[in-house]
């Protein structure tokens, strides 16, 4: 099965500085990606690269095995992007924005669009200008949906929105990619949102790629170990340690893989989406990557 | 995406159409009036009949608002339909929903250029060939070179160097109103600078020499709807020259024998409203061309 997307050494420059640097991810097909990481850190540019709004500097990137730059019309209608702020003409109505969907996309539909929209209750007379941030979301959404992509790509979608919009623009991704088995990487900074519906995770910092991998093995991989005070330079045997934090009686180690047997006084922890992605952003030099030939042999 | 285009242009077509159609009406007027009132072959001048119609031509004539309009207006919609086409998308971050839909940037580009350009431009020709009729009424000989740039095809190449200069600020800059200012300066420089330094030279002109001192006037009547691109020169006996500011005076001098000016010929007319098309038609296809490069290959 070829991967909805595979990036080799990807790196983008703009004038002297990186944006991002030797990312190498190969996203698996049928998942919903969430694509974490600091202000900043490329998730943006990493997006347009892989949209084919931006050129790599370095590498490549290949969606469905073809290069958004040279072959970018044999994916055009294959992929849905909302970039950030959902970005629809203000003067257009909800009905006009379907409608620009349907002129431009050959693999348009009409109907489901229309009915999401409908279920949303959101009135197709309206200037987009006119709504709501949750309903101008829901549109740009919609009109990603419309296209029927195999590949969905969203940018910071809810990050304008109210919780309960976030809620509702969240349960109408899932429900759509459940129907129609879309592969999707969406980028967001709320871990809580990811949390909910993402299967496959990728922390990016400082331009560069720190962990990627299914959320459930991550989990089951991390573990927050707490027990006495211990020298600071002492490592247990066996795990990866990420992250350590010491206080006058205890220590607390977050690490990656099972120590074999548990010394006397320790206590193992599981470790949250939110606990996992926040002791990586803050240990950038820490990474979590799938070994080389590992790659090799699912590919 | 001609349907797109429409919905996002039809603003400026129809505020095109309006101007247009009030200036074509203007100039179509005014032309009409000549021909009723028949001047005599009396050159390059206005000639109405005393009733209300013709005074309001007149009015209209003297106001001179037509002759502006048709120099001024090509800049104008460089600068408001030019500029926007893509300025606007870069501006609001459109440009991100427009490039990913199933169209390629190419096509979409290439769609809104036809489809806008190609109605400005039929405007722009209808106004031009109808200022070409009203010349047409100021008698036998009327000389056209005074209204160079307010004739078809010149207007309709202006309006396509206009547009494409708009289209490619546009671009580069990303930014609509910034472009505005940088394509009517642009324009201007352009469109002087082609009719003072390139227009007199298109072909070589012509020399008019003559010793006949006494019945010397500048410039002389001898060529009938002539330009004549310098002022006279005298010289003296040895050839040198006395003066070359074309003023009487130097006719008078004691040692001036005979005077030289250089002209454009009447008939080289329409080969130099060709060749000025061409140099504007060449340098809109050079715009084009890097603003296509630069929307498909340098924005994201």
């Amino acid at each position: 099965m070829i991967a909805p997307i595979q990036a080799t050494g990807l790196g983008k420059r703009f004038g002297r500085t990186w944006a991002l640097r030797d990312c190498s991810i190969r996203i698996p097909a049928g998942k919903i990606a969430g694509l974490v990481g600091p202000n900043g850190a490329g998730k943006t540019t990493f997006l347009h690269l892989v949209a084919g709004l931006l050129a790599p500097t370095t590498g490549e990137v290949t969606v469905f095995g073809r290069s958004p730059r040279s072959q970018l019309l044999l994916l055009l209608d294959r992929v849905g992007f909302v970039a950030q702020d959902t970005p629809l003409y203000t003067s257009f109505t909800v009905a006009d924005m379907l409608r620009f969907g349907r002129r431009l996309n050959s693999r348009w539909d009409q109907a489901s669009a229309e009915q999401r929209l409908r279920g949303l209750n959101i009135p197709f007379d309206r200037r987009i200008g006119h709504l709501s941030g949750g309903q101008r979301s829901q549109v740009g959404l919609a009109l990603a949906l419309g296209k029927r992509p195999e590949l969905l790509l969203l940018d910071e979608p809810v990050a304008r929105l109210d919780p309960l919009a976030r809620r509702e623009f969240m349960q109408g991704l899932t429900e759509a990619v459940a129907e129609d088995g879309i592969s999707v990487l969406l980028s967001s900074h709320v871990i809580g949102d990811l949390e909910r519906v993402c299967d496959y995770l990728i922390i990016i910092t400082e331009g560069r790629v720190q962990v990627t991998g299914e959320i459930e093995e991550l989990l089951a991989a991390h573990h927050l170990l707490v027990g006495p005070r211990i020298h600071e330079s002492v490592r247990p045997p066996d795990v990866e340690v990420i992250k350590a934090s010491h206080t006058e009686r205890q220590s607390s180690l977050w690490v990656r893989g099972r120590p074999p047997h548990m010394p006397e006084g320790w206590r193992e922890q599981p470790v949250s989406l939110e606990e996992l992605v926040i002791t990586y952003l803050s240990t950038p030099g820490a990474a979590a990557l799938p070994r080389p030939e590992l790659e090799e042999v699912s590919a | 995406m001609s349907w797109v285009t429409w919905k996002q242009h039809r603003l400026e077509g129809a505020w095109a159409l309006s101007i247009g159609t009030v200036l074509a009406a203007a100039i179509a007027y005014v032309a009409y009036q000549l021909h009723l009132a028949a001047c005599p072959d009396a050159v390059n001048a206005y000639c109405f009949t005393g009733d209300l119609g013709g005074q309001i031509a007149q009015q209209l004539a003297n106001f001179n608002l037509y002759t502006y309009g048709l120099a001024v207006l090509p800049a104008l919609a460089g600068a408001f339909i030019g500029c926007p086409m893509v300025a606007r998308e870069v501006e609001n971050g459109t440009h991100r929903l427009a490039w990913t839909q199933g169209v390629t940037r190419l096509r979409w580009l290439v769609t809104k250029i036809v489809l806008v350009f190609v109605p400005v431009m039929a405007i722009a020709a209808v106004a031009g060939a109808l200022e070409v009729v009203l010349i047409n009424q100021l008698g036998s000989n009327p000389n056209r070179w005074n209204w160079f740039d307010q004739q078809a095809p010149v207007t309709v190449a202006a309006t396509l160097f206009a547009l494409s200069l708009g289209l490619f600020v546009g671009a580069v800059m990303g930014r609509s109103i910034p472009a505005m200012a940088v394509t009517l300066v642009a324009f201007v420089i352009v469109r002087i600078g082609l009719a003072e330094l390139g227009r007199p030279h298109y072909l070589a002109p012509l020399a008019y020499t003559t010793h006949d001192m006494s019945n010397f006037n500048s410039p002389p009547q001898v060529y009938p709807g002539a330009w004549w691109v310098d002022y006279a020169s005298f010289y003296d006996s040895a050839g040198h020259m006395v003066s070359n500011a074309g003023s009487a005076n130097g006719a008078y001098a004691t040692n001036v024998t005979y005077a030289i000016q250089h002209f454009q010929p009447a008939d080289r007319f329409w080969t130099f409203q060709g060749i000025e098309s061409g140099i504007l038609v060449g340098l809109s296809a050079i715009l084009i061309g890097f603003a296509i490069y630069w929307v498909t290959r340098r924005v994201s």
